[in-house]
């Protein structure tokens, strides 16, 4: 099964030059665990906010999250698998780099995510589907 | 095995079983072409799911007239018969959708998410054309049905996403308004029908047993 499938495409974008506060705002309205961080140039360049690194960061630090940029405490780059890849792809892709979370790119561009959960959704699904897939 | 008698015996029953396949078949095609005509904004190709809905609609009153000519035990005829009538209503909603969709224009901002909509959509009907195929061989359906559900969720997961847009996007009439919102309310509900059908399935698996 190809990631495309079951990606979720529920991103939210900030630009590099935001504040942390703006990110946090953003997070917490639309309810998501991390944030992409873009940052200004000819090519896309990516990085990624995640609610772990504003709280050790920045909170726990005590420092105040409007005088902080985002640019400042992103992580970067960003993991990436192609749209046409499959979840078998992803799996050995996120188990290589002990991560959870990889962005779904197309072109260079990001344009979904799948989390470890959508990982064991596929298999369920290509389970059941048998010698059926198409 | 009691389910592989009851429903490989006799001519009415196999010609039953097979043009049930015939009609979930048909569905898969229709979800498809469907989701085809939405990624390249093709008239002609939203007409023919309007057409194959008719023919669906066809081969659901065979299926009914043919059960009710005496194949199968009496017990069992309304549970095939509701299981034909939800794939029936998948049709309906398609059609229905599939007529808002060439009133109406699909904004950009939704679009690919409307056809990744169409795409599980499809899939899910794949998937309950194997489960009902996998029924006939009297295999388990735990798998089969937690696939659909999963499904199902992921057109959930979309669903909410695609409002949330669609409120941002500029409107010019009331009637526009309301044929897009009727638009991604059919094309996210057909989900729910289908797993009905998958747990109907379920559900005469385990009378049958």
């Amino acid at each position: 099964m190809k990631v495309h499938e079951f990606m979720s495409t529920k991103i939210e974008f900030v630009d590099a030059e935001k504040s942390v506060y703006d990110a946090v705002e953003r997070m917490v309205d639309r309810r998501i665990r991390s944030v992409v961080v873009e940052f200004s140039g000819k090519e896309p360049e990516y990085g990624v906010l995640t609610s772990r690194d504003i709280v050790f960061k920045v909170l726990a630090k005590g420092i105040n999250p409007k005088k902080i940029k985002v640019s400042e405490i992103a992580s970067k780059p960003v993991a990436c698998i192609d749209i046409n890849m499959d979840f078998e792809d992803a799996a050995k892709m996120m188990e290589q780099s002990n991560i959870a979370r990889l962005f779904v790119c197309d072109e260079g561009r990001i344009i979904g995510l799948i989390s470890l959960l959508d990982v064991m959704a596929a298999e369920l699904v290509a389970i059941a589907r048998g010698n059926h897939d198409s | 095995m009691i389910l592989e008698k009851l429903l490989s015996h006799g001519k009415k029953e196999r010609d039953v079983t097979e043009d049930i396949k015939r009609h979930i078949g048909l569905l898969c095609t229709a979800c498809d072409t469907f989701k085809t005509a939405v990624e390249r904004d093709d008239p002609d190709l939203m007409e023919n799911v309007i057409q194959l809905e008719r023919e669906g609609d066809s081969v659901r009153r065979e299926v009914i007239s043919h059960i009710y000519e005496g194949a199968f035990l009496p017990y069992l005829r309304p549970d095939l018969c509701k299981f034909v009538e939800i794939v029936d209503e998948v049709f309906d909603l398609l059609k229905d959708t599939a007529f808002y969709h060439l009133s109406t224009r699909l904004p950009e901002r939704i679009k690919d998410d409307c056809i990744r909509v169409a795409l599980l959509n499809f899939r899910m009907c794949e998937m309950l054309l194997i489960t009902y195929e996998a029924m006939l061989k009297g295999e388990d359906l735990r798998e089969k049905t937690l696939a659909i559900r999963i499904y199902e969720k992921k057109v959930d997961d979309l669903k909410y996403d695609l409002f949330e847009e669609a409120k941002k996007v500029e409107i010019d009439t009331f009637w526009e308004g309301r044929m897009l919102a009727d638009l991604i309310s059919g094309l996210t509900t057909i989900s729910d029908i289908i797993e009905d059908a998958s747990d109907h399935l379920q559900i005469i698996y385990v009378s049958m047993r």
